[in-house]
Protein backbone atom coordinates (compact mmCIF):
# COMPACT_ATOMS: atom_id res chain seq x y z
CA UNK A 1 0.00 0.00 0.00
CA UNK A 2 2.74 2.44 0.93
CA UNK A 3 4.51 2.24 -2.48
CA UNK A 4 1.18 2.87 -4.21
CA UNK A 5 0.50 5.83 -1.93
CA UNK A 6 3.81 7.37 -3.00
CA UNK A 7 2.99 6.63 -6.63
CA UNK A 8 -0.28 8.51 -6.20
CA UNK A 9 1.64 11.45 -4.70
CA UNK A 10 3.99 11.47 -7.69
CA UNK A 11 1.13 11.15 -10.20
CA UNK A 12 -0.73 13.99 -8.45
CA UNK A 13 2.36 16.19 -8.68
CA UNK A 14 2.79 15.37 -12.38
CA UNK A 15 -0.89 16.00 -13.06
CA UNK A 16 -0.55 19.52 -11.64
CA UNK A 17 2.36 20.11 -14.03
CA UNK A 18 0.48 18.63 -17.00
CA UNK A 19 -2.66 20.69 -16.25
CA UNK A 20 -0.60 23.85 -16.83
CA UNK A 21 -0.01 22.84 -20.46
CA UNK A 22 -3.60 21.90 -21.31
CA UNK A 23 -5.29 24.96 -22.82
CA UNK A 24 -8.86 25.90 -21.92
CA UNK A 25 -11.45 24.14 -24.09
CA UNK A 26 -12.99 26.75 -26.39
CA UNK A 27 -15.90 24.45 -27.36
CA UNK A 28 -16.86 24.32 -23.66
CA UNK A 29 -16.63 28.12 -23.25
CA UNK A 30 -13.18 28.03 -21.70
CA UNK A 31 -13.70 25.11 -19.28
CA UNK A 32 -10.44 23.64 -17.98
CA UNK A 33 -9.26 20.05 -17.85
CA UNK A 34 -8.64 18.96 -14.26
CA UNK A 35 -6.79 15.70 -13.61
CA UNK A 36 -5.96 16.23 -9.94
CA UNK A 37 -9.47 15.68 -8.46
CA UNK A 38 -9.88 12.37 -10.33
CA UNK A 39 -6.54 11.11 -8.99
CA UNK A 40 -7.40 12.23 -5.48
CA UNK A 41 -10.82 10.53 -5.66
CA UNK A 42 -9.27 7.30 -6.94
CA UNK A 43 -6.97 7.46 -3.91
CA UNK A 44 -10.02 7.87 -1.67
CA UNK A 45 -11.41 4.61 -3.07
CA UNK A 46 -8.22 2.60 -3.12
CA UNK A 47 -6.55 3.76 0.11
CA UNK A 48 -7.58 3.60 3.78
CA UNK A 49 -8.89 6.71 5.56
CA UNK A 50 -5.56 7.91 6.98
CA UNK A 51 -3.78 7.70 3.63
CA UNK A 52 -6.73 9.41 1.94
CA UNK A 53 -6.37 12.36 4.34
CA UNK A 54 -2.63 12.57 3.66
CA UNK A 55 -3.29 12.50 -0.11
CA UNK A 56 -5.96 15.21 0.28
CA UNK A 57 -3.49 17.34 2.24
CA UNK A 58 -0.84 16.95 -0.47
CA UNK A 59 -3.18 17.59 -3.43
CA UNK A 60 -5.00 20.47 -1.74
CA UNK A 61 -1.82 22.18 -0.65
CA UNK A 62 -0.28 21.88 -4.13
CA UNK A 63 -3.40 23.31 -5.74
CA UNK A 64 -3.88 26.15 -3.27
CA UNK A 65 -0.23 27.13 -3.31
CA UNK A 66 -0.32 27.49 -7.08
CA UNK A 67 -3.64 29.29 -7.38
CA UNK A 68 -4.57 31.45 -4.39
CA UNK A 69 -3.48 35.05 -4.43
CA UNK A 70 -2.28 37.56 -1.93
CA UNK A 71 -4.01 40.76 -2.99
CA UNK A 72 -3.79 44.42 -2.01
CA UNK A 73 -6.85 45.84 -0.34
CA UNK A 74 -7.50 49.47 0.58
CA UNK A 75 -8.05 49.90 4.30
CA UNK A 76 -8.85 53.56 4.89
CA UNK A 77 -6.02 55.51 3.33
CA UNK A 78 -3.55 52.63 3.33
CA UNK A 79 -3.23 49.47 1.27
CA UNK A 80 -2.55 46.17 2.98
CA UNK A 81 -1.93 42.68 1.59
CA UNK A 82 -4.66 40.13 2.28
CA UNK A 83 -4.84 36.40 1.52
CA UNK A 84 -7.79 36.06 -0.84
CA UNK A 85 -8.62 32.44 0.05
CA UNK A 86 -6.60 30.84 2.84
CA UNK A 87 -4.29 27.95 2.00
CA UNK A 88 -6.04 24.78 3.10
CA UNK A 89 -9.54 25.25 1.71
CA UNK A 90 -8.91 22.80 -1.09
CA UNK A 91 -7.51 20.30 1.43
CA UNK A 92 -10.76 20.48 3.38
CA UNK A 93 -12.76 20.18 0.17
CA UNK A 94 -10.75 17.20 -1.10
CA UNK A 95 -10.93 15.44 2.27
CA UNK A 96 -14.72 15.94 2.42
CA UNK A 97 -15.25 14.70 -1.13
CA UNK A 98 -12.80 11.85 -0.48
CA UNK A 99 -14.79 10.80 2.60
CA UNK A 100 -18.02 10.85 0.58
CA UNK A 101 -16.36 8.89 -2.23
CA UNK A 102 -15.03 6.24 0.16
CA UNK A 103 -18.68 5.45 0.94
CA UNK A 104 -18.89 4.01 -2.59
CA UNK A 105 -15.88 1.74 -2.01
CA UNK A 106 -17.72 -1.62 -1.78
CA UNK A 107 -18.86 -1.31 -5.40
CA UNK A 108 -15.39 -0.19 -6.47
CA UNK A 109 -13.80 -3.21 -4.82
CA UNK A 110 -16.14 -5.41 -6.87
CA UNK A 111 -14.61 -3.88 -10.01
CA UNK A 112 -17.56 -1.61 -10.89
CA UNK A 113 -16.54 1.96 -11.78
CA UNK A 114 -19.69 3.46 -13.32
CA UNK A 115 -20.95 5.32 -10.24
CA UNK A 116 -17.42 6.39 -9.34
CA UNK A 117 -16.77 7.90 -12.77
CA UNK A 118 -20.06 9.80 -12.53
CA UNK A 119 -19.13 10.91 -9.03
CA UNK A 120 -15.71 12.06 -10.27
CA UNK A 121 -17.39 14.32 -12.84
CA UNK A 122 -19.78 15.65 -10.21
CA UNK A 123 -17.06 16.17 -7.59
CA UNK A 124 -14.78 17.97 -10.08
CA UNK A 125 -17.64 20.34 -10.93
CA UNK A 126 -18.25 20.78 -7.19
CA UNK A 127 -14.59 21.68 -6.61
CA UNK A 128 -14.76 24.37 -9.32
CA UNK A 129 -18.15 25.58 -8.00
CA UNK A 130 -16.81 25.77 -4.45
CA UNK A 131 -13.81 27.78 -5.66
CA UNK A 132 -16.17 30.14 -7.51
CA UNK A 133 -18.42 30.61 -4.48
CA UNK A 134 -15.51 31.18 -2.09
CA UNK A 135 -13.97 33.67 -4.49
CA UNK A 136 -17.29 35.46 -5.00
CA UNK A 137 -18.02 35.78 -1.28
CA UNK A 138 -14.46 36.92 -0.56
CA UNK A 139 -14.37 39.46 -3.38
CA UNK A 140 -17.77 40.86 -2.44
CA UNK A 141 -16.38 41.38 1.07
CA UNK A 142 -13.00 42.76 -0.01
CA UNK A 143 -13.98 44.91 -2.97
CA UNK A 144 -17.60 45.63 -2.05
CA UNK A 145 -18.52 44.12 -5.38
CA UNK A 146 -21.62 42.21 -6.37
CA UNK A 147 -22.24 38.56 -7.17
CA UNK A 148 -21.28 37.91 -10.80
CA UNK A 149 -22.81 35.05 -12.74
CA UNK A 150 -22.77 34.59 -16.51
CA UNK A 151 -23.49 31.54 -18.71
CA UNK A 152 -19.70 31.28 -19.30
CA UNK A 153 -19.19 30.78 -15.56
CA UNK A 154 -21.79 27.99 -15.64
CA UNK A 155 -19.92 26.37 -18.51
CA UNK A 156 -16.60 26.65 -16.66
CA UNK A 157 -18.12 24.75 -13.74
CA UNK A 158 -20.21 22.21 -15.63
CA UNK A 159 -17.70 21.82 -18.48
CA UNK A 160 -14.92 20.86 -16.06
CA UNK A 161 -17.25 18.17 -14.65
CA UNK A 162 -18.16 16.84 -18.10
CA UNK A 163 -14.51 16.57 -19.11
CA UNK A 164 -13.64 14.85 -15.81
CA UNK A 165 -16.54 12.43 -16.32
CA UNK A 166 -15.14 11.33 -19.67
CA UNK A 167 -11.53 11.23 -18.47
CA UNK A 168 -12.28 9.35 -15.25
CA UNK A 169 -12.43 5.80 -16.75
CA UNK A 170 -9.04 6.33 -18.43
CA UNK A 171 -7.47 7.77 -15.25
CA UNK A 172 -8.94 4.96 -13.13
CA UNK A 173 -7.68 2.34 -15.57
CA UNK A 174 -4.16 3.83 -15.63
CA UNK A 175 -4.05 4.07 -11.85
CA UNK A 176 -5.31 0.51 -11.44
CA UNK A 177 -2.50 -0.60 -13.78
CA UNK A 178 0.05 1.23 -11.64
CA UNK A 179 -1.51 -0.30 -8.55
CA UNK A 180 -1.12 -3.77 -10.06
CA UNK A 181 2.48 -3.01 -11.03
CA UNK A 182 3.45 -2.38 -7.40
CA UNK A 183 1.42 -5.40 -6.26
CA UNK A 184 -1.28 -3.45 -4.43
CA UNK A 185 -4.77 -4.90 -4.77
CA UNK A 186 -7.32 -2.71 -2.95
CA UNK A 187 -9.82 -5.61 -2.89
CA UNK A 188 -7.33 -7.91 -1.13
CA UNK A 189 -6.03 -5.18 1.17
CA UNK A 190 -9.50 -4.18 2.39
CA UNK A 191 -10.62 -7.83 2.78
CA UNK A 192 -7.53 -8.48 4.92
CA UNK A 193 -8.26 -5.35 6.96
CA UNK A 194 -11.81 -6.51 7.61
CA UNK A 195 -10.54 -9.93 8.68
CA UNK A 196 -8.08 -8.26 11.09
CA UNK A 197 -10.88 -6.20 12.60
CA UNK B 1 -12.41 4.61 14.80
CA UNK B 2 -8.98 2.99 14.89
CA UNK B 3 -6.33 4.71 16.97
CA UNK B 4 -4.05 5.29 13.97
CA UNK B 5 -6.88 6.95 12.04
CA UNK B 6 -7.62 9.16 15.02
CA UNK B 7 -3.96 10.23 15.22
CA UNK B 8 -3.93 11.02 11.47
CA UNK B 9 -7.18 12.96 11.81
CA UNK B 10 -5.77 15.04 14.70
CA UNK B 11 -2.59 15.74 12.71
CA UNK B 12 -4.71 16.63 9.67
CA UNK B 13 -6.86 19.09 11.63
CA UNK B 14 -3.74 20.59 13.20
CA UNK B 15 -2.12 21.00 9.77
CA UNK B 16 -5.29 22.68 8.47
CA UNK B 17 -5.38 24.97 11.49
CA UNK B 18 -1.80 26.08 10.83
CA UNK B 19 -2.56 26.75 7.14
CA UNK B 20 -5.77 28.66 7.87
CA UNK B 21 -3.99 31.01 10.25
CA UNK B 22 -1.10 31.83 7.90
CA UNK B 23 -0.83 35.53 7.09
CA UNK B 24 0.08 36.99 3.69
CA UNK B 25 3.84 36.58 4.17
CA UNK B 26 3.51 33.01 5.47
CA UNK B 27 1.21 32.15 2.57
CA UNK B 28 3.69 33.59 0.08
CA UNK B 29 6.52 31.60 1.67
CA UNK B 30 4.57 28.34 1.24
CA UNK B 31 3.63 29.33 -2.30
CA UNK B 32 7.22 30.23 -3.10
CA UNK B 33 8.40 26.81 -1.86
CA UNK B 34 5.81 24.94 -3.93
CA UNK B 35 6.57 27.10 -6.98
CA UNK B 36 10.29 26.37 -6.51
CA UNK B 37 9.51 22.63 -6.50
CA UNK B 38 7.33 22.70 -9.58
CA UNK B 39 9.27 25.29 -11.63
CA UNK B 40 11.90 22.87 -13.06
CA UNK B 41 9.07 20.62 -14.29
CA UNK B 42 7.23 23.57 -15.82
CA UNK B 43 10.43 24.69 -17.55
CA UNK B 44 10.97 21.17 -18.98
CA UNK B 45 7.28 20.96 -19.94
CA UNK B 46 7.49 24.31 -21.71
CA UNK B 47 10.48 23.07 -23.76
CA UNK B 48 8.67 19.82 -24.61
CA UNK B 49 5.55 21.72 -25.62
CA UNK B 50 7.61 23.83 -28.06
CA UNK B 51 9.20 20.69 -29.55
CA UNK B 52 5.83 18.97 -29.98
CA UNK B 53 4.39 22.07 -31.66
CA UNK B 54 7.38 22.13 -34.04
CA UNK B 55 6.85 18.45 -34.93
CA UNK B 56 3.13 19.02 -35.52
CA UNK B 57 3.90 21.99 -37.77
CA UNK B 58 6.35 19.82 -39.70
CA UNK B 59 3.74 17.07 -40.17
CA UNK B 60 1.23 19.59 -41.44
CA UNK B 61 3.56 20.83 -44.17
CA UNK B 62 4.27 17.20 -45.13
CA UNK B 63 0.54 16.65 -45.66
CA UNK B 64 0.36 19.65 -47.94
CA UNK B 65 3.36 18.47 -49.90
CA UNK B 66 1.86 15.04 -50.55
CA UNK B 67 -0.91 16.68 -52.54
CA UNK B 68 1.61 18.24 -54.91
CA UNK B 69 3.74 16.77 -57.64
CA UNK B 70 5.32 13.48 -56.51
CA UNK B 71 8.66 14.23 -58.06
CA UNK B 72 9.04 17.42 -56.04
CA UNK B 73 7.95 16.05 -52.67
CA UNK B 74 11.35 15.48 -51.13
CA UNK B 75 12.79 18.71 -52.47
CA UNK B 76 9.75 20.71 -51.42
CA UNK B 77 9.76 19.18 -47.95
CA UNK B 78 13.38 20.19 -47.41
CA UNK B 79 12.82 23.72 -48.66
CA UNK B 80 9.67 24.21 -46.66
CA UNK B 81 11.24 22.90 -43.51
CA UNK B 82 14.23 25.22 -43.92
CA UNK B 83 11.89 28.05 -44.71
CA UNK B 84 9.74 27.39 -41.65
CA UNK B 85 12.79 27.30 -39.42
CA UNK B 86 14.07 30.55 -40.92
CA UNK B 87 10.66 32.17 -40.54
CA UNK B 88 10.56 31.11 -36.90
CA UNK B 89 14.05 32.46 -36.41
CA UNK B 90 13.15 35.69 -38.20
CA UNK B 91 10.06 36.23 -36.06
CA UNK B 92 11.99 35.38 -32.89
CA UNK B 93 14.78 37.71 -34.03
CA UNK B 94 12.29 40.51 -34.67
CA UNK B 95 10.62 39.92 -31.33
CA UNK B 96 13.91 39.92 -29.44
CA UNK B 97 15.16 42.94 -31.42
CA UNK B 98 12.00 44.85 -30.48
CA UNK B 99 12.43 43.73 -26.90
CA UNK B 100 16.09 44.78 -26.86
CA UNK B 101 15.26 48.20 -28.31
CA UNK B 102 12.52 48.60 -25.74
CA UNK B 103 14.87 47.60 -22.96
CA UNK B 104 17.44 50.19 -24.15
CA UNK B 105 14.80 52.89 -24.63
CA UNK B 106 12.92 52.27 -21.41
CA UNK B 107 13.39 54.53 -18.42
CA UNK B 108 13.11 51.51 -16.12
CA UNK B 109 15.55 48.81 -15.13
CA UNK B 110 14.12 45.74 -16.82
CA UNK B 111 14.75 42.04 -16.31
CA UNK B 112 13.76 40.04 -19.40
CA UNK B 113 11.74 36.89 -18.67
CA UNK B 114 10.06 34.12 -20.62
CA UNK B 115 6.64 32.67 -19.81
CA UNK B 116 7.04 28.99 -18.98
CA UNK B 117 3.48 28.12 -17.96
CA UNK B 118 -0.03 29.51 -17.86
CA UNK B 119 -2.41 29.13 -14.95
CA UNK B 120 -4.50 25.97 -15.08
CA UNK B 121 -7.32 27.10 -12.80
CA UNK B 122 -10.74 28.41 -13.80
CA UNK B 123 -10.88 31.68 -11.91
CA UNK B 124 -7.39 33.12 -11.73
CA UNK B 125 -5.36 34.60 -14.61
CA UNK B 126 -1.69 34.12 -13.89
CA UNK B 127 1.45 33.05 -15.73
CA UNK B 128 4.73 31.61 -14.48
CA UNK B 129 7.96 33.25 -15.66
CA UNK B 130 11.49 31.85 -15.60
CA UNK B 131 13.00 34.52 -13.32
CA UNK B 132 13.02 34.66 -9.54
CA UNK B 133 14.80 35.98 -6.48
CA UNK B 134 18.13 35.02 -8.08
CA UNK B 135 17.45 37.73 -10.68
CA UNK B 136 16.42 40.33 -8.11
CA UNK B 137 12.65 39.86 -8.38
CA UNK B 138 10.38 40.60 -5.44
CA UNK B 139 6.58 40.55 -5.11
CA UNK B 140 4.63 43.60 -6.37
CA UNK B 141 7.06 44.38 -9.22
CA UNK B 142 5.24 45.46 -12.39
CA UNK B 143 5.59 43.29 -15.50
CA UNK B 144 5.52 44.94 -18.92
CA UNK B 145 6.20 44.45 -22.62
CA UNK B 146 7.02 47.07 -25.22
CA UNK B 147 3.25 47.34 -25.87
CA UNK B 148 2.23 48.04 -22.29
CA UNK B 149 1.45 46.67 -18.85
CA UNK B 150 1.03 42.91 -18.35
CA UNK B 151 0.47 42.62 -14.58
CA UNK B 152 2.54 42.28 -11.43
CA UNK B 153 4.66 39.69 -9.66
CA UNK B 154 2.90 38.00 -6.74
CA UNK B 155 4.90 34.92 -5.72
CA UNK B 156 8.66 34.57 -6.19
CA UNK B 157 10.82 31.47 -5.81
CA UNK B 158 14.54 31.28 -6.57
CA UNK B 159 14.21 30.73 -10.32
CA UNK B 160 10.54 31.31 -11.11
CA UNK B 161 7.78 33.73 -10.29
CA UNK B 162 4.02 33.98 -10.61
CA UNK B 163 2.63 37.02 -12.40
CA UNK B 164 -0.99 37.98 -11.96
CA UNK B 165 -2.24 39.36 -15.27
CA UNK B 166 -4.23 42.58 -15.58
CA UNK B 167 -7.10 40.44 -16.89
CA UNK B 168 -7.46 38.95 -13.38
CA UNK B 169 -10.27 40.39 -11.29
CA UNK B 170 -7.96 40.88 -8.30
CA UNK B 171 -5.41 42.93 -10.27
CA UNK B 172 -6.53 46.54 -9.79
CA UNK B 173 -4.72 49.42 -11.44
CA UNK B 174 -5.33 53.11 -11.00
CA UNK B 175 -5.50 54.64 -14.49
CA UNK B 176 -6.10 57.82 -16.36
CA UNK B 177 -7.51 58.41 -19.82
CA UNK B 178 -5.08 60.19 -22.12
CA UNK B 179 -6.15 63.68 -23.12
CA UNK B 180 -8.69 63.95 -20.27
CA UNK B 181 -8.66 64.37 -16.51
CA UNK B 182 -10.69 61.19 -16.08
CA UNK B 183 -9.34 58.66 -13.59
CA UNK B 184 -10.61 55.17 -12.84
CA UNK B 185 -9.70 51.69 -11.71
CA UNK B 186 -8.97 48.97 -14.24
CA UNK B 187 -9.46 45.30 -13.40
CA UNK B 188 -10.18 42.05 -15.18
CA UNK B 189 -13.44 40.15 -15.28
CA UNK B 190 -13.94 36.72 -13.73
CA UNK B 191 -14.99 35.14 -17.01
CA UNK B 192 -11.89 36.42 -18.84
CA UNK B 193 -9.70 33.33 -18.36
CA UNK B 194 -10.78 31.30 -21.39
CA UNK B 195 -10.55 33.13 -24.69
CA UNK B 196 -10.14 36.85 -25.23
CA UNK B 197 -9.29 38.65 -22.00
CA UNK B 198 -11.85 41.22 -20.86
CA UNK B 199 -10.78 44.24 -18.84
CA UNK B 200 -12.92 47.06 -17.61
CA UNK B 201 -12.54 50.52 -16.12
CA UNK B 202 -14.77 51.55 -13.22
CA UNK B 203 -15.37 54.59 -11.03
CA UNK B 204 -15.27 57.07 -13.92
CA UNK B 205 -17.38 60.17 -13.69
CA UNK B 206 -20.77 59.86 -15.37
CA UNK B 207 -19.88 62.88 -17.53
CA UNK B 208 -16.70 61.21 -18.84
CA UNK B 209 -18.09 60.64 -22.37
CA UNK B 210 -15.14 58.52 -23.48
CA UNK B 211 -14.77 57.72 -27.16
CA UNK B 212 -13.80 54.36 -28.61
CA UNK B 213 -10.04 54.19 -29.20
CA UNK B 214 -9.01 56.66 -26.46
CA UNK B 215 -5.86 55.42 -24.76
CA UNK B 216 -5.76 54.44 -21.09
CA UNK B 217 -2.50 54.60 -19.11
CA UNK B 218 -1.52 53.89 -15.51
CA UNK B 219 -1.74 56.95 -13.26
CA UNK B 220 0.90 55.89 -10.74
CA UNK B 221 -1.50 56.22 -7.79
CA UNK B 222 -0.92 53.44 -5.26
CA UNK B 223 2.79 53.17 -5.96
CA UNK B 224 2.91 49.66 -7.50
CA UNK B 225 2.68 50.66 -11.16
CA UNK B 226 4.70 53.59 -12.51
CA UNK B 227 2.65 56.29 -14.28
CA UNK B 228 2.34 56.31 -18.06
CA UNK B 229 2.29 52.57 -18.75
CA UNK B 230 -0.10 51.74 -21.58
CA UNK B 231 -3.05 49.63 -20.40
CA UNK B 232 -5.30 49.59 -23.46
CA UNK B 233 -7.82 51.51 -25.50
CA UNK B 234 -11.46 52.28 -24.74
CA UNK B 235 -13.84 49.92 -26.53
CA UNK B 236 -17.17 51.01 -25.13
CA UNK B 237 -18.34 53.53 -22.54
CA UNK B 238 -21.55 53.19 -20.50
CA UNK B 239 -23.11 55.34 -17.82
CA UNK B 240 -24.31 53.39 -14.79
CA UNK B 241 -26.38 54.47 -11.82
CA UNK B 242 -23.45 55.75 -9.77
CA UNK B 243 -20.47 55.93 -12.11
CA UNK B 244 -19.17 55.61 -15.64
CA UNK B 245 -17.96 52.22 -16.86
CA UNK B 246 -15.82 51.37 -19.87
CA UNK B 247 -14.66 48.13 -21.40
CA UNK B 248 -11.11 48.17 -22.74
CA UNK B 249 -9.09 46.37 -25.36
CA UNK B 250 -5.80 45.45 -23.64
CA UNK B 251 -2.69 46.93 -25.28
CA UNK B 252 -0.87 43.64 -24.77
CA UNK B 253 -2.14 40.42 -26.32
CA UNK B 254 -2.23 38.46 -23.05
CA UNK B 255 -3.34 35.22 -24.73
CA UNK B 256 -0.23 34.82 -26.91
CA UNK B 257 2.33 36.50 -24.69
CA UNK B 258 5.76 34.79 -24.63
CA UNK B 259 8.39 37.30 -23.48
CA UNK B 260 7.97 39.98 -20.82
CA UNK B 261 10.06 42.39 -18.75
CA UNK B 262 9.94 42.77 -15.00
CA UNK B 263 10.41 46.37 -13.84
CA UNK B 264 12.95 46.20 -11.03
CA UNK B 265 13.47 49.95 -10.65
CA UNK B 266 14.29 53.17 -12.45
CA UNK B 267 17.49 53.72 -14.45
Amino acid sequence: MIPFFFILLAVSFLSVVVQHFIPPLSFLHGARVFLLPAIMLYGALALPFGFMLALAAFCGLMWDALTVQVIDVSVGASIKPVVEIALGWSILLYATLGAVMSGFRPLFLRGRWEIHCLMTGLCTALVVLAEFLMLSVRRIALFEGSFVYTPEIGWRIGGAGIVALFLAPLIYWLLSLLSGLVGYEPRVAFARKEDDE
Amino acid sequence: MKRLNLVVLVLFVGFLGVLFTLGPSGTQKVQSTVLGLIAPFLRTGSGLEKKITAIRTGLKSLDQLEKENKALIVHNKQLQSINATLRDLESENNRLRRALHYRERAVFQLVPARIIARDSSSWWNTVTIDRGTADGLTPEMPVVTEEGLVGKVTVVSENAATVVLLSDESCRISVTVEGTREQGIVSGERESGGGTPVISMRFLSKMADLKSGQKVVSSGVGGVYPPGLMIGAVKEFKVRELDGYATLLPAVDLATLEDVFVVTGRK
